[in-house]
């Protein structure tokens, strides 16, 4: 017998996060605040000490509008000025 | 061969084989299915009559996380795994066209961990001419056509948006409406005019999803006029628990019985007056609100109101959605939202 696949043709490939730089130092680090309670202060935190660790230059913290939402184009737009690497998570 | 075309093999088609080829595929819902064969496929697509009008491979929408595309095939397919008789394919076209709305914010609610799941409303002649149970046990077992396309749902964000347990699905506990959430408007038994039609909408035949919570029931066994009825449902709105608290822009949906509705209009309250009951009393102290959440997402006037000022769960009344569906019996529901989603209901495609 002979079934049909139900997974449909995958689209627009899904955007893959670029490679891993070789050293962090003198790299500017930033945070990307998902907008969960406490993720400012446990991001900020953890690019502060990667920084200290590496060798890296922390620039701060930005904060998208919402965890439900993707982060807004004009934010990632200052992202890409500001910074070299991001730091981020999902979920809670 | 792409995975849209990719033909499965069965060595000797037993159901037991399906299911373990399935399970180590990371597929299905963990339930049986029925094999989508191709005769099965293209007796769900409504032969070539309904081919030559819709395109089986035309691409309606495509389903985040995956990235998946749908195509009236591959609902088709899921449709058949979900036991769905064939006339039932156009509702759950409508109701993957809705969620892929993107007010839907599809990809949040796949995404969360948060237990919400699409809730299925079908509407109109469509409820009758394909029996979906509209009365008693709307939300429960024993009805093929909301069993079925309530699964069906499930499956497709399964297997087309990827929304798997674990993986493109990240809910903490989940919830049993992820199996299947499909209900109808009972209009036969309502007082008020239809849900669509509330909304200005004159189609023989419509669906709506939205994305919430489990049902939350509220029961009045004593009450002969609206208020007491209706200040049941609103000690079941206020409460913390829910992402109404914190986002005060999201919706609800207050699914009535029609012993409720009838006693509520028989006192001469409209559909209207039931949401602006609701959105005055259901109410919480701001301070207790702020307390409990770090992090909320309140209108700018609720945003400026003090401590122990009262709020309303929700900004304005016109986010508490009212309708009719269910048997005889003293009960009725609310249905918080999952927070940064909105209902969307569109007419079901000829």
């Amino acid at each position: 017998m002979q079934i049909e696949s139900p997974e449909g043709r995958l689209g627009q490939p899904m955007t893959r996060l670029s490679p891993s730089p070789n050293a962090l130092a003198g790299m500017r680090l930033l945070a990307l605040d998902n907008g969960k309670p406490g993720a400012d202060f446990l991001l900020r935190r953890a690019g502060e000490r990667l920084a200290e660790r590496t060798g890296a230059v922390f620039v701060g913290l930005h904060r998208k509008k919402t965890a439900a939402t993707p982060c807004e184009e004009e934010l990632l737009d200052q992202i890409i000025q500001d910074a070299d690497i991001v730091l981020t998570g999902t979920a809670d | 061969m792409t995975m849209h075309d990719e033909a499965l093999e069965l060595a000797t088609g037993s159901p037991e084989e399906m299911f373990d080829l399935f399970e180590r595929r990371g597929w299905g819902d963990g339930l049986p299915l029925v094999p989508p064969t191709k005769d099965r496929v293209d007796a769900m697509l409504g032969g070539n009559e309904s081919t030559v009008a819709h395109p089986d491979d035309e691409v309606i929408a495509t389903l985040p996380p995956r990235n998946g595309e749908v195509t009236r095939r591959a609902l088709a397919v899921n449709a058949v795994l979900a036991g769905c008789r064939p006339g039932v394919l156009p509702v759950l076209v409508t109701a993957v066209r809705a969620m892929a709305d993107p007010d839907f914010n599809l990809r949040g609610i796949n995404a969360t961990t948060h237990p919400c799941a699409p809730l299925v409303i079908v509407h109109g002649d469509a409820t009758k001419s394909l029996a979906f149970n509209s009365g008693l046990g709307t939300f429960g077992p024993g009805t093929r056509a909301n069993a079925t396309l309530g699964r069906a749902v499930r499956l497709v964000l399964i297997h087309i948006a990827g929304a798997r347990p674990g993986d493109g699905d990240a809910s903490t506990q989940g919830q049993p409406a992820k199996y299947g959430y499909c209900i109808a408007e009972n209009e036969a038994e309502s007082p008020w005019q239809s849900y669509p039609r509330s909304l200005g909408m004159r189609a023989a035949s419509s669906v709506t999803v939205t994305c919430g919570e489990n049902p939350h029931n509220f029961h009045d066994m004593e009450s002969d006029e609206p208020a007491p009825i209706l200040d049941k449902a609103a000690s079941v709105m206020a409460t913390l628990g829910s992402n109404n608290a914190p986002v005060s822009s999201a919706e609800f949906f207050v699914i009535l019985g029609p012993e409720h509705a009838a006693t509520i209009a028989q006192a001469g309250w409209t559909r209207r007056d039931v949401q602006s009951y609701l959105y005055e009393t259901a109410r919480l102290p701001v301070g207790l609100v702020r307390d409990a959440f770090n992090v909320v997402q309140f209108r700018p006037w609720i945003k400026a109101l003090h401590d122990d000022d009262l709020m309303p769960i929700t900004d304005h009344p016109d986010n508490i959605r009212v309708l009719v569906a269910g048997g005889a019996g003293k009960h009725s529901c609310v249905i918080p939202s999952w927070g940064m989603t909105r209902s969307i209901t569109r007419e079901i495609e000829s």
